[in-house]
């Protein structure tokens, strides 16, 4: 393993990022009994699949270099797989947030589940905006 | 080096670009996903209807607004639409203002100088700030008095934001049309007018406010007046010809009043919200030093506190002016400068303390001592409180019934009416004349008129054809005027039924119809015939015939009586009874009443036993009564003991009872899962679409064929998302279309965002009124007001053309929960606290509107009665009061008896449930509620939506109940995006395994439930100006629209950017391999 680079602390925070987001949002579906997350299970796996990519675009660049084709591979899978994370649980969402801020704005539940979901897609959005920052930048040091 | 950087810069652009793309492909999913209520918003269209239009297959020809609305090419024209709604929003409020005191200040002459105080007087009440709001550009106060042309690039209404959300205005500009008025010529004082803009900035009010539970009317004080200009006084002289005072309390959706709920420091009079505080007793006094003539306009939705102007003789007059709506001022403005006579009566009893309803002992937030580890049900997806409650003890005895029979049994001196218990403004023993400051039906007029019964009444008394009762009574009642002014007046019919202590609750007094008369001139008469279905005197017995219960008319003698207002015609029944004039609040005129004694002969005991449908009427809500659970827990209030009975409050019940905590629990229905289903036909292809069922009657066989066609995934479809979009179904060639909007006082739909964008009619984007919001006319109180059932129809009319050009064909609206007191937030979008009132104000809209191809669905069916807590709060209360004081108004709406036909069985085709509870059951879940009264006793055939996301858990109970669909506004693109096994809303389901589409596959009464839900929506459909845009060639289409394209370029463009640059990284990093190689 050589030593890292920007572009590798950017990564593992991006799968740290990606960890805590995906745990919120299966999370903020357990909030309230009426407010579950539909396909959960698909949503967490893509989640998780997501960080582990980050990870490997860690370590791969020890192996084949920086900006190696299986790092880059994997930072793109995993912005797409947090993407779709974050954008699986948005899309349920949707109707809450509008009722929170007119109609329904006493629903305590509610804003628990608003304030859990707005963490969650606080951290996979910014996941995604690391690997992109990372992209650029190298992940290793080279001889 | 170079090459390394290279394949850094184009991983990174492929990773943005990636990125990018994704955001973009959520974007469009979600946007996809919720297409309809984003189309609404934004005024796109990004789906639709296509179809061929010749003459075999005609399109829009069923449903058309007025010629006088169209342009002669056909088209829509949206200034003759626009001026006609300032028309109608004008004449609303000039008949439904109530004129409640008058020492001759009224009305003023044209060119009068006049000084207006209030910082509402300003910034004035229109509408609600959630709920029946006031849209877009309004006719402000001070415009109607002094201006003659609307200024609404610069008069927006503005609304208050909820929960932190930021004030906004209701539209986001106007650089439409301006419209000349003739307003009321007066010259206003404009240093009063600069000091309350400037106060503005501190005391900021909007057109639509809320209710408040600590409320607060920043009214400003007169020492900030003084800050502002301390000479303000020397502008009294020239504008001294009159004060106005404005005084405004507002309501609005999901928020109540509550006792003794006022912001700290204000001197309200009674410590209460709708007593007057000290700046606002002040502003009055400062308008007595400007003018001899002090006039009080009250905008609110409920009894005020004013028994203090009313007793004070240099307050000259008082005009209550609801929440008038964008145009209704210049109603206001022809009742102060006297071209118009007012004519209105009071909606609600106006008391001199609110508290003293025996109502108000039991309102608020109340909740069961034990509700945790005892309802296990939540509070829904909207996270309601699954415990609260409400026990209407008051029983029978709600607003004027309560106050009009304890004056009767006053003056009669029986039931101890007159002990202290509730007294709240008497001093000592309770004294109707302390209590109540104007009646219920009270109004004045600028002229006075003579109300005397013509002769005998014609009675109509037999059976309809399924045998089903007819009784009815048309009084013939002349009506002189006999003041020397030009007016007219309504003809309100009121009755009493004999009492017998401690036999069935019955109020001394209670509205059976009404009518109004034409503008009579000075010394001119008109008979008005007024017609009274005589199943509303008859009494809701839940004891008769051991506990079966029915209705009962008591032989005995029936009073009627014509008067202005309940009061009057009180004094009326009570003159020609011979009770003591002394005791007596006011004068009775025996000449308006008359008697009638009933006999089993003339009309028998158990005549409404049945109701017109032919159906036994029995005891069907039980439940809606805690004794009924536990017994003697609860005393209701009766006119044999005042004293003893007058409500305590219960705060803190204790469930005890296991079959009341399941039914709390929702535990209402068992889904069965081996039933033999193989009856019941599914798919059966008889090639019959939609467009083929206009005019086709509810109970012919046709409809049994359509309905055959349609599978039963579709069918769950159509029960489970209810709209605003609903979805296709194939089988029958129906396309998920987005048919449903509020509101009561107007489509919310901008016109140019019209849902009907294919409508020869539709107004353009490009129009320069077409982003005019219909939601413009008054509170539902100022309809009541005007009791003119004429003119109630013509508003549902209207909303019925308005809806035409927006596309909509059923509204969520009018509201028509009755007021169960003066607390409640929401009581302006209900009409009034009398059922008769309510309701026929409900059923003329309905059927006026239907005319246009409107279906109404007023809400929320039933016992809505408080804001508070109202996401399943149970009401308890007694069948009786259930039946004769809430459901009363829906019945009335829903038979439409008045406009049945030897070949048309009239009626609401819409409905929306109650959030409420009754008594331990949800509204939506109610058998007896939905099917054995609503359908089986009423008839009623319709669409019967749920209210937002409300049961949603309850998916088995609600469909058994007999509600034929949830609302689940937002779901949308359905089968694809939205599917009965996805949304959210349906994931938690009480009693079953969550909702899929073979949930039911084993429970054949819910297969057939289902059948005859989606019966009734479709037929309402089919009576609506849905059927204006099928035909045999209708098909789904897609459209373009901005956002649809933004997005899809995004996509494309990133997708397209993305591959390239992973194609030049993956080039670079070849031609790096290549190096090491060389």
């Amino acid at each position: 393993m050589k030593k890292l680079k920007i572009g590798g602390y950017l990564c593992a925070l991006a799968a740290i990022l990606g960890l805590v987001g995906t745990i919120l949002t299966i999370v903020s579906g357990m909030v309230s009994v009426d407010n579950p997350l539909a396909n959960t299970g698909m949503i967490a796996a893509a989640g998780f699949v997501g960080a582990a990519l980050c990870v490997l675009a860690i370590f791969a660049p020890s192996r084949w270099g920086n900006f190696d084709l299986v790092g880059s591979a994997s930072i793109l899978g995993a912005i797409a797989l947090y993407c779709y994370t974050f954008g699986a649980a948005v899309g349920q969402r949707v109707m809450l947030v509008a009722g929170l801020f007119s109609f329904n704005a006493a629903n305590e539940a509610g804003w628990s589940v608003f304030y859990v979901s707005v963490a969650a897609w606080a951290c996979l959005l910014a996941g995604c905006l690391l690997l992109v920052a990372g992209a650029f930048m190298k992940s290793v040091k080279e001889a | 080096m170079l090459a390394r950087t290279k394949r850094g810069l184009w991983r990174g652009l492929t990773a943005l670009l990636v990125l990018v793309l994704c955001v973009s492909l959520l974007l469009g999913n979600i946007l996809e996903a919720n297409a309809g209520t984003i189309d609404t918003a934004l005024g796109t269209i990004s789906s639709g209807f296509v179809s061929e239009h010749d003459a075999n297959n005609p399109l829009y020809d069923k449903f058309t607004p007025p010629e006088e609305f169209l342009n002669a090419d056909g088209t829509g024209n949206s200034h003759a639409l626009i001026e006609a709604a300032i028309d109608l929003g004008r004449r609303e409020v000039a008949e439904g203002s109530v004129l409640l005191k008058n020492n001759g200040a009224l009305p003023l002459g044209s060119g009068s100088n006049v000084t207006l105080f209030g910082i509402r007087s300003h910034s004035n009440l229109l509408g609600s700030s959630f709920g029946v709001k006031a849209f877009g550009g309004y006719i402000s106060l001070e415009q109607a008095l002094s201006k003659s042309k609307t200024d609404f690039a610069n008069t927006i209404a503005w609304t208050v934001g909820s929960r932190g959300a930021a004030n906004s205005p209701t539209v986001d500009g106007w650089s439409g049309d301006e419209f000349d008025f003739d307003g009321a010529g007066f010259n206003l004082n404009q240093t009063m007018i600069d000091i309350y803009d400037k106060l503005g900035e501190t005391y900021v009010h909007y057109e639509n406010e809320p209710a408040a539970e600590v409320y607060n009317p920043g009214e400003p004080s007169i020492s900030e007046i003084e800050g502002v200009n301390s000479g303000f006084k020397s502008s009294f002289a020239q504008y001294g010809d009159a004060a106005i005072v404005v005084i405004a309390r507002p309501s609005c959706e999901q928020l109540d009043y509550l006792p003794g709920g006022v912001a700290d420091g204000l001197d309200f009079e009674s410590g209460e919200p709708f007593s007057l505080t000290k700046n606002e007793r002040d502003i009055i006094a400062l308008a007595k030093e400007c003018s001899d003539k002090v006039i009080v306009l009250v905008s609110s939705s409920a009894s005020v506190e004013i028994g203090s102007l009313k007793d004070d003789p240099d307050v000259d007059a008082i005009l209550w002016i609801g929440a008038p709506g964008c145009y209704g001022m210049l109603g206001v403005a022809d009742i102060l400068s006297g071209k118009v006579s007012p004519s209105g009566g009071l909606f609600d009893i106006f008391t001199a303390r609110n508290m003293s309803a025996p109502a108000m002992q039991n309102m608020g937030k109340m909740y069961y001592a034990n509700t945790e580890g005892t309802i296990v049900r939540t509070g829904g997806v909207l996270g309601f409180n699954p415990g609260a409650y409400a026990i209407e003890a008051e029983g029978i005895y709600v607003g004027y019934r309560y106050y009009e029979t304890r004056y009767y049994d006053c003056v009669a001196g029986t039931g101890g009416a007159d002990s202290p218990a509730g007294a709240y403004a008497s001093s000592g023993n309770w004294n109707y004349d302390d209590e109540v400051t104007y009646g219920f039906g009270f109004g004045l007029s600028y002229t006075t008129f003579s109300y005397e019964m013509q002769g005998e009444p014609k009675f109509e008394i037999g059976a309809n054809g399924n045998g089903s009762p007819s009784a009815f009574a048309t009084f013939s009642v002349k009506v002189t005027n006999t003041g020397s002014a030009a007016g007219k007046t309504p003809v309100q019919i009121y009755g009493q039924a004999p009492y017998t202590p401690g036999g069935v609750e019955k109020s001394a007094i209670q509205l059976l119809n009404f009518e109004k008369t034409d503008v009579l001139a000075p010394g001119e008469s008109q008979t008005v015939d007024v017609k009274v279905d005589l199943q509303y005197i008859a009494s809701y017995d839940e004891s008769y015939n051991n506990g079966e219960g029915t209705y009962i008319m008591d032989p005995g003698d029936y009073y009627f009586a014509v008067g202005n207002g309940a009061h009057d015609a009180l004094n009326a029944i009570m003159a020609a009874q011979g009770m003591d004039a002394s005791k007596m609040v006011g004068e009775g005129n025996k000449a308006q009443a008359y008697r009638k004694n009933i006999t089993e002969g003339f009309l028998s005991k158990t005549m409404f036993s049945v109701s017109k449908t032919g159906y036994a009427i029995k005891n069907q809500l039980p439940y809606s009564d805690w004794n009924y659970y536990q017994p003697g827990e609860v005393t209701y209030l009766t006119r044999s003991d005042w004293a003893g009975t007058f409500p305590k409050t219960y705060d803190n019940m204790t469930l005890t009872n296991p079959e009341l905590i399941d039914a709390l629990n929702g535990k209402i229905y068992e889904l069965q899962t081996g039933d033999d289903t193989s009856a019941i036909k599914w798919g059966v292809d008889s090639g019959i679409k939609l467009h083929e069922m206009y005019g086709v009657p509810y109970d012919d066989p046709k409809w049994d064929q359509l309905l055959d066609q349609l599978t039963l995934e579709e069918v769950m479809y159509i029960f489970s998302f209810g709209g605003p979009s609903i979805p296709g179904a194939d089988s029958i060639g129906t396309i998920e279309t987005y048919m449903t909007e509020n509101a009561g006082n107007g489509i919310a739909v901008n016109l140019n965002a019209s849902k009907d964008p294919d409508a020869p009619w539709a107004i353009p984007s490009s129009d320069p009124n077409g982003n005019w919001h219909p939601e413009v006319f008054a509170n539902a109180p100022m309809g009541a007001s005007t009791f003119n059932p004429e003119l109630m129809y013509e508003l549902g009319q209207f909303e019925g053309i308005e809806s035409l050009f927006t596309g909509i064909n059923i509204l969520w609206g009018p509201g028509l929960n009755t007021h169960r007191h003066a607390y409640n937030g929401r009581n302006g979008e209900y009409y009034s606290e009398d059922p008769v009132l309510s309701g026929v104000a409900a059923m003329e809209f309905a059927i006026g509107a239907l005319e246009y191809g409107l279906v109404a669905a007023p809400k929320h069916f039933a016992f809505n009665d408080q804001e508070s807590e109202r996401g399943g709060v149970s009401p308890w209360m007694t069948e009786q009061r259930a039946r004769e004081v809430e459901l009363r108004a829906y019945q009335i709406a829903f038979e439409a008896t008045k406009y049945d036909t030897a070949d048309y069985d009239a009626g609401m085709r819409g409905l929306m449930t109650s959030f409420s509870k009754i008594g331990a059951i949800e509204c939506t879940s109610s058998y007896g509620l939905m099917t054995e009264i609503l359908a089986n006793e009423w008839g009623f055939i319709g669409y019967a939506v749920t209210d937002i996301y409300d049961d949603v858990d309850l998916w088995t109970a609600v469909l058994n109940s007999g509600t034929t669909c949830f609302d689940t506004r937002g779901q949308g693109n359905f089968y694809t995006s939205t599917t009965l096994e996805n949304c959210f809303l349906f994931a938690n389901q009480m009693y079953s395994d969550p909702l899929n589409a073979h949930l039911i596959d084993g429970d054949a009464n819910l297969q057939l439930k289902l059948k005859d839900a989606v019966h009734k929506n479709i037929f309402a459909w089919s009576e609506s100006h849905l059927m204006n845009r099928y035909n045999a060639t209708t098909h789904f289409g897609s459209r373009m629209t901005w956002w649809r394209a933004t997005y899809m370029g995004l996509e494309v463009g990133s997708g397209v950017l993305a591959a390239a640059c992973a194609v030049m990284y993956v080039l670079s990093s070849a031609k790096k391999k290549e190096e090491k190689v060389s």
